[in-house]
């Protein structure tokens, strides 16, 4: 289990530990960082290796730098422990991330720490345990959403239209997504026309894309 | 029987004068009264008419003369009629004509005849008062030295060298020797320019006395014989001919060749004819030729010679020669001893000297009679020897110091006049420098206080901008200070506060799942409810968390401020948009200070004049162009009868400040719109 803070430990603990312990024997090993975590990752896979993990996505980063979020350790642990089961928690629960993360990782659970409660949890992992995955309520509508849509946009089209939503000016955009103004520029044009409103503002092109799903 | 009817027909003439006189018939009463004139000028030369008829027909001539209109011509007429004056004898009135042409030619200020006038009164003066003569002469020269190179400059020439041969001779008679030979000399000058030679002749005399009084003797014979020279195939050639023979033989008397002077005196008397009817001419040749005999002691002819000499003088009443021939009588018989008959004829010739005052003689009289005289007449006319010879010297000297006076003066009132005229031009430039300079300063200090309010209102204007620009950092800077603040509050609440909230829910939830003690149901309640409090303190971090409010927001905050306030203290609803796509950041800080001096100068005239109830202000942002549309619905104005005003002009200046463009829209009525168009360099155009 990572995560940084040791009440959510405490929490998982208790659920799983407070129900399952009859029929699974559960050994939990804990990291509060990325450093610890991978350790950890490397540890088990020389020796016996993890049948699961808890992954939180926002974490301190490693000392090197290299490894910044649960994002990549994720990536990491895949590659060492690639029959574990991967469960990612998050906060978060913007639409660009979930994609993301789904993409990059495709974790065998994905569960939004605020829709959470203790018996989805439960549920969850007794599904990945019989080898099903289990997404939350959130990241199933994600699911549909992008299911709905004839054409899907990229994870740098999500992330624009995501921040311009927050507010974000276009100008500034460059500061969160990484691509210059000028492709940024073009990637709105590129959506507009996707969304057939070429000549809208970006007033205009937000509404569209929350009618669309895509915020 | 003709001179009655001339008399008729002059008097009938007369009145057509007097009665075309006040029709507009000026020219031909004109020409009457100048044929008038003529006529009894005609009259008055007329030797047929006695002397005393001539007169009156001048003094008619000069009656209607007087009531021309003042001119040349009526001055010239005056001046012939005081020609026939002179002619008559009438001396006075000659000199009373010439008065009065001088004062006519003064008031029409027409110099040529100033001096003319001037020349003709020094003739009346000549023979008797030298020095007024001298004055008036030298008046006349010196207007004629100051009319050299005028158009008829022959003329002038002609009558100035008159005027310089008179003021010679004046000035030998005061024995001015040197000065007298050079003025003869400018006169010979003045006659050549003229190309006439009739006067040149006496100019050669006069040098030539000249020489004899300095005793430059052979000079003076060679002068004389120049001027017979000049006089030779004119019809003055026997008469000068006879004056320089005579002349010479002076000259040769002062150097005691008494025979040369003896050959030319026989010369001249050879010259019968002509001296027969010059009588006094005739007898001065005889008494000199008898003085040189008597001196050169060939007393073969005389007294005879004196004798028939005197004769002559006696019958034509010659006093002067009369007083000089009886003293040559008196030193004859002086000479041979008898006293007795010498006396008479000294005594005569004291007497006549006297009364026509020919001092010369009259010094050599008294010499003669004080050598005659027995011990005591003979001191008392040795005195008054003494006594007229330092008067004469006296008087000779008072001359020199009178002319040289005369000369002095007239140089004094020229440079006088040259002093006065010069301080006039002082005077004026000094006036003229003054004002210039004074209107210098004025402009110069208009100048500098204009500048120096200028220069006021731009550094006031400066620091405004540095006061609005400090004010925009600090507004800027707490933006920042607060947006950080709230990104931190934000990312505490999502990870921290939320993450620990999550962690004790679970544990909650997880615990509560296991206990079996009937109150499941009331805890799941709370721990719904702990996680709603999740879910808002979520969206109390996302709305914090999220760029609400960028940086650059900060100016269009203080925008929307001074809009906010200005429209709350003269409550007028307002309308506010900014184009989010522009970019207040990247734009320079002169930019948005314009921008937000026109829009503070706009609104300033929308709350003067423009009585409107709403505003509408727009930033929109079209091809990188920042447009202003300030738009109000008061009455408006006719856009083009309002003359600009200081707030108008500031806009426009400000806008042309920034390369770009205003309009005033406006129709009475219907509000008034403001629209500032300003490019901006779009730094999005260049990363394509």
């Amino acid at each position: 289990m990572i995560d940084d803070h040791p009440m959510i430990i405490e929490g998982y603990k208790n659920t799983l530990l407070g129900e399952n312990q009859k029929e699974y024997q559960i050994k939990i090993d804990i990291a509060s960082n990325c450093d610890d975590a991978y350790a950890s990752i490397v540890k088990s896979s020389e020796t016996v290796p993890y049948d699961m993990l808890f992954v939180d996505i926002k974490l301190p980063p490693s000392s090197d730098g290299s490894i910044t979020s649960g994002e990549d350790l994720a990536k990491h642990a895949k590659e060492l422990l690639p029959k574990s089961k991967i469960i990612i928690l998050t906060m978060h629960r913007e639409d660009h991330r979930i994609h993301n993360i789904l993409k990059n990782i495709n974790p065998a659970g994905f569960l939004i720490k605020s829709d959470l409660t203790s018996s989805e949890l439960l549920l969850a992992f007794n599904n990945i345990l019989k080898g099903k995955a289990y997404y939350s309520a959130t990241v199933n509508d994600h699911f549909r959403k992008m299911m709905t849509n004839k054409f899907s946009l990229d994870e740098k089209n999500l992330k624009i239209l995501y921040h311009l939503s927050r507010g974000v000016k276009t100008k500034n955009l460059p500061n969160y997504v990484s691509l210059s103004l000028s492709a940024i520029e073009k990637r709105k044009n590129q959506i507009k026309e996707m969304f057939s409103i070429a000549k809208a503002d970006d007033q205009m092109l937000l509404e569209e894309a929350r009618k669309r799903g895509f915020i | 029987m003709l001179r009655l009817f001339f008399r008729f027909m002059t008097f009938f003439s007369f009145v057509i004068v007097v009665g075309c006189y006040n029709s507009d018939q000026n020219i031909e009463s004109e020409e009457l009264k100048s044929n008038l004139i003529e006529s009894y000028m005609d009259e008055s030369v007329n030797k047929q008419n006695s002397i005393e008829e001539r007169k009156n027909s001048l003094e008619k001539a000069y009656s209607i003369c007087s009531t021309l209109n003042n001119s040349t011509f009526k001055i010239e007429k005056i001046q012939n009629i005081s020609f026939t004056y002179y002619s008559l004898k009438d001396y006075e009135n000659y000199k009373r004509m010439n008065e009065k042409a001088l004062k006519l030619s003064t008031e029409i200020n027409d110099s040529l005849n100033i001096a003319r006038s001037y020349a003709y009164l020094g003739i009346y003066y000549r023979p008797s008062k030298l020095d007024i003569a001298y004055e008036n002469f030298y008046e006349a020269e010196k207007i004629y030295a100051s009319l050299s190179g005028n158009i008829s400059r022959k003329e002038i020439a002609f009558d100035h060298g008159k005027v310089l041969v008179d003021l010679a001779q004046i000035l030998r008679k005061t024995k001015d020797y040197g000065k007298s030979e050079s003025i003869t000399i400018k006169a010979i000058e003045s006659f050549e320019e003229a190309e006439n030679d009739l006067y040149i002749p006496m100019c050669y005399t006069n040098l030539g006395n000249l020489a004899n009084s300095l005793e430059h003797y052979d000079e003076a014979i060679e002068y004389h014989l120049k001027a017979i020279e000049y006089a030779k195939g004119t019809d003055k050639e026997i008469p000068q001919t006879l004056t320089s023979f005579n002349n010479i033989g002076i000259v040769y008397k002062s150097q005691q060749k008494y025979d040369k002077a003896k050959e030319y005196y026989h010369k001249a008397l050879s010259y019968t004819e002509f001296l027969s009817k010059r009588p006094r001419r005739h007898a001065r040749l005889l008494d000199n030729l008898a003085y040189v005999n008597f001196l050169s002691k060939d007393e073969a002819d005389i007294p005879d010679l004196f004798y028939m000499a005197l004769k002559i003088r006696d019958s034509i009443n010659d006093q002067n020669g009369i007083a000089t021939n009886t003293l040559h009588l008196a030193e004859y018989y002086k000479s041979i001893a008898k006293d007795s008959i010498a006396r008479v004829y000294a005594e005569r010739s004291r007497d006549l000297s006297i009364k026509i005052q020919n001092n010369g003689d009259l010094l050599k009289v008294y010499r003669l009679l004080s050598d005659i005289s027995d011990s005591k007449e003979g001191l008392s006319y040795a005195n008054k020897y003494i006594v007229l010879n330092d008067s004469l010297i006296k008087e000779e000297r008072l001359f020199r110091d009178k002319f040289a006076r005369i000369r002095f003066e007239t140089k004094e009132i020229a440079k006088e006049n040259q002093q006065i005229s010069r301080e006039n031009q002082i005077l004026i430039i000094a006036i003229l420098g003054l004002t210039a300079l004074f209107l210098l300063g004025y402009i110069i200090f208009r100048q500098q206080q204009s500048n120096k309010e200028l220069l006021f209102a731009q550094t006031q204007q400066e620091s405004n901008e540095e006061i609005y620009r400090l004010l925009l950092n600090q507004q800027i800077k707490l933006e920042e200070g607060r947006q950080m603040e709230q990104q931190r509050m934000s990312e505490e609440l999502h990870d921290g506060v939320l993450g620990r909230l999550f962690g004790v829910r679970l544990s909650l939830d997880g615990i509560n799942q296991r206990a079996n003690d009937g109150f499941t149901e009331a805890r799941n309640k709370y721990i719904d409810e702990l996680k709603a409090i999740e879910k808002e303190i979520r969206l109390i971090s996302h709305d914090l968390g999220a760029e609400t409010l960028p940086s650059d927001v900060a100016y269009i905050d203080a925008v929307e401020n001074l809009i906010k306030d200005l429209c709350e203290v003269h409550k007028i609803e307002f309308e506010f948009n900014n184009d989010e796509d522009i970019d207040w950041e990247g734009i320079d800080d002169q930019k948005k200070v314009n921008f937000f001096r026109i829009l503070q100068e706009s609104m300033q005239n929308i709350f003067k004049h423009a009585h409107a109830d709403h505003i509408k202000i727009n930033f929109d942002y079209v091809d990188s162009t920042i447009n202003l549309t300030i738009l109000d619905d008061g009455i408006g104005f006719k856009a083009n009868k309002v003359k600009k005003g200081i707030g108008l002009k500031n806009i426009t200046s400000r806008v042309s400040q920034m390369n770009g463009e205003v309009q005033f829209l406006s129709n009475e009525g219907s509000g008034t719109k403001v629209s500032v168009h300003v490019p901006i360099e779009a730094k999005v155009e260049e990363v394509y």
